[in-house]
């Protein structure tokens, strides 16, 4: 062997080893087996009631047993857990280390400085390069006060939360339909399909809630091309809700809930619509894929076994664009150190893929990408894992402000009274539009707003 | 010290000195949390690198209140719904408390029975009531069905949801109005009945011109407590309708969660309840007045 070759044999087998050595470190960042367990102070996590708290608990017990680590878990109801957040927080010396926060209230925790960048506590953090970032809204650019990858790591994605289309698969398949995958399709299936009151082609939200409606809405909204700011991601709060997709796409809402949905969808919240679907007399809903695992559960559902899932249709030529109802997992500033590194700790065997795929099979959603390539999501029992993994990439972040939830109340009761009937689509567009200039005004957001819809 | 005191004689400092725990913790219970509420209710409060910065605003919290559309609402619907809900209350009080006051036998169980509604929490009887009106497979739906009659859309008409949420408020306090009621009449003095049976009065004049002038006082003060509290209603809105359809069941405390709590607005959710306090205490100290016009001399 000519040393020549002795060299070239040395660099192969040095780029080999470094190949494998790679290979075998990317494996194990996105396994289990890679995580060293470090033995940490117990860390206090605050989150709420939800159908997939169980699929939590079973984790946390997961990682207790494998670490020997403690987490205590803190439930609250969905408000009260915002109020115990802020609470904590807002004190000298917070109660809770790892907050599990809402797309709702998880820029108010950004903006006000309530939580710490991952990277302040442990530097070496590797975020997991196949972790949905659910629109980048686990990153925060305080400077420019933007939710982008420029911005700093503050939370871990945690519960991909995002309306998907349910339809009775029982039905189409006697009816030889596809998933519907435009608007145009879904309303002439709902058509279809409605025969009332023993069956509705639809069941949709109308409700004036904490974030019912509206939050029923975004699909259609962004949908059919409308928005409710021009960009915001670049800081360009001009309103443009009033536009003429906003209008197109409010009109078809209400129109497929007076000819092909319920009479009282006007009162319907999230429960209702289950109610509705689970109990055989809806066709379709669209709702919060958190609810999967009542729909084969023989104890609470008349439609074992009969419910598909696809992303939420939309305009022919538009991408499909469920609004995020997400949570992520952030770790609060201000408590001590070791409870920081703790919770670090915690999110970093969260994120890896066997965690993820153990949080599936527990019944929750995957955060990580190849958790829905496993084999377990070829199984009928998680047969919404790939129209979910089609959808989430989709997923429209619908505010990155904290006052927010001045712009949710706005919408929540314009668009309960344009479904009432007791106001016009087109005026009530004009006055939520006008509504929401104002309060991005009032917080000097740079913002415009369109002309009145005639 | 304490013999030393009471040795010299010091009666009111003795006093004084005991009562001053109590007042401590009213202090810190009851005035300091009203006295921060009225500081927030002029300032503004934002968030920022973890601290608090409070800015005086002035009146324009209050402003604010006079022209925010869902607090006139609020107000609106709030007075409506105090007015109608204690009006059924008393009434139905009073007619079950005369009933049972001639009822003789099984007391405890009637009694018992009677004030169960009380016993439940607001939220739990939201969520009783909301599955008893529901369109679609509610209680009432079911019995309506029964006779082939349509179903009653309780909560999604404009009228017919305020009108819903009222029942539930008079199914939910008429038993504690009974119990007031029933303890006034049951202390009435009886040598007057006796006296007015041997002038051979009537029912009717016996209720109008004795009953009702000597239960006055006890009809003053429990409708006084129950208009504080109607005026204060939130967990039955809160899971019923949610303050719809449209604002039709808004209450004054409902849109102050929204403003205090959910859009976390402190200043102006202060100034409602600065409000909201000013118009119960208004309410109280003229229930107070008439009780005490209306207390034999």
């Amino acid at each position: 062997m000519s040393p020549a070759g002795e060299g070239t044999t040395r660099r192969t087998i040095l780029s080999r080893t470094i190949l494998t050595g790679t290979a075998a470190a990317s494996f194990m960042a996105s396994t289990r087996l890679g995580w060293a367990a470090s033995k940490v102070e117990p860390v206090s996590m605050i989150i709420n009631q939800s159908p997939w708290l169980d699929s939590i608990r079973k984790l946390v017990d997961l990682y207790e047993k494998e670490t020997g680590n403690r987490i205590d878990v803190d439930v609250e109801p969905f408000a009260g857990s915002l109020e115990k957040q802020r609470n904590s927080v807002r004190s000298k010396q917070g109660t809770d280390d790892l907050l599990i926060m809402n797309s709702g209230w998880f820029a108010e925790m950004y903006f006000g400085g309530f939580v710490e960048p991952i990277h302040d506590i442990d530097p070496g953090f590797k975020l997991d390069p196949e972790l949905y970032t659910l629109g980048d809204t686990i990153y925060f650019d305080a400077r420019n006060k933007t939710m982008t990858p420029r911005g700093k790591l503050m939370a871990l994605p945690f519960a991909p939360i995002i309306p998907m289309l349910y339809y009775r698969g029982d039905l189409y398949k006697q009816a030889g339909l596809k998933a519907p995958d435009t608007f145009a399709e879904l309303e002439a299936n709902a058509r279809r399909f409605h025969k009332p009151p023993g069956m509705y082609g639809i069941v949709q939200r109308g409700a004036r809630g904490p974030h019912t409606v509206a939050f029923d809405f975004y699909p259609y909204l962004y949908g059919f091309g409308g928005s409710i700011f021009k960009d915001q991601p670049a800081g360009d709060y001009a309103v443009t809700l009033n536009s003429e997709a906003g209008r197109v796409a409010l009109d078809y809402y209400i129109r497929l809930a007076r000819e092909a949905g319920h009479p009282k969808t006007s009162t319907f919240d999230q429960a209702e619509v289950l109610q509705n679907f689970v109990s055989g007399r809806a066709a379709h809903v669209l709702t919060v894929i958190a609810a999967w695992s009542q729909m084969d559960d023989a104890d609470k559902s008349a439609i074992v076994d009969k419910a598909e899932f696809a992303p939420p249709p939309h305009a022919p030529g538009l991408p499909t664009a469920p609004g995020l109802g997400h949570f992520v997992a952030g770790v609060a500033k201000n408590v001590p150190d070791g409870r920081k590194r703790a919770a670090v700790e915690f999110l970093r065997w969260f994120q890896t893929r066997d965690t993820q795929v153990a949080l599936a099979k527990a019944g929750g959603m995957p955060v990580h990408a190849a958790a829905y390539r496993d084999p377990i999501a070829e199984e009928r029992r998680f047969r919404w894992m790939k129209p979910l993994a089609a959808a989430l990439p989709k997923a429209v972040n619908i505010y990155q402000f904290p006052e927010a939830n001045e712009v949710i109340v706005i919408l929540e009761l314009g668009l309960n009274r344009a479904i009432a009937s007791e106001t016009g689509s087109v005026a009530a567009l004009n006055t939520m539009a006008g509504q929401i200039y104002e309060v991005m005004a009032k917080y000097n957001y740079k913002t415009a707003r369109l002309a009145p819809l005639t | 010290m304490a013999t030393s005191l009471r040795r010299q004689g010091d009666e009111p400092a003795w006093r004084w000195l005991t009562s001053a725990p109590a007042f401590a913790l009213m202090l810190a219970l009851g005035v300091l949390p009203l006295l921060n509420l009225l500081a927030m209710s002029f300032a503004n409060v934002a968030w920022s690198n973890g601290a608090a910065t409070w800015s005086f605003v002035g009146l324009a919290n209050f402003r604010a209140v006079a022209v925010d559309p869902l607090f006139r609402a609020g107000i609106v619907n709030t007075t409506i719904f105090a007015i109608l809900a204690v009006a059924g209350q008393m009434a139905l009080g009073f007619v079950l408390a005369l009933l049972s006051s001639r009822v003789r036998h099984g007391r405890i169980v009637y009694r018992t029975v009677f004030i169960l509604p009380i016993l439940l929490p607001g939220i739990v009887i939201g969520a009783i009531w909301k599955l008893i009106y529901n369109y679609d497979f509610g209680l009432i739906t079911q019995l309506l069905a029964a006779f082939g009659l349509e179903p009653i859309d309780w909560l999604g008409q404009p009228t017919m949801a305020l009108v819903s949420v009222i029942l539930v408020d008079i199914w939910h306090w008429t038993p504690f109005c009974f119990l007031l009621l029933l303890a006034g009449i049951e202390s009435l003095p009886q040598d007057v009945y006796e006296a007015a049976e041997v002038d051979g009065v009537s029912w009717w004049q016996e209720l109008v011109h004795i009953t009702l002038p000597m239960m006055w006082p006890t009809i003053a003060v429990t409708a006084a407590f129950r208009l504080v509290l109607a005026f204060k209603v939130f967990d039955e809105v809160y899971l019923l309708t949610g303050g719809g359809p449209g604002t039709a069941t808004e209450v004054v405390s409902f849109t102050i969660y929204q403003r205090f709590f959910t859009e976390d607005r402190v200043g102006l959710g202060s100034a409602m309840s600065v409000a909201v306090i000013l118009v119960v205490g208004a309410l109280l100290a003229l229930a107070l007045a008439a009780r005490r016009r209306a207390a034999p001399a």
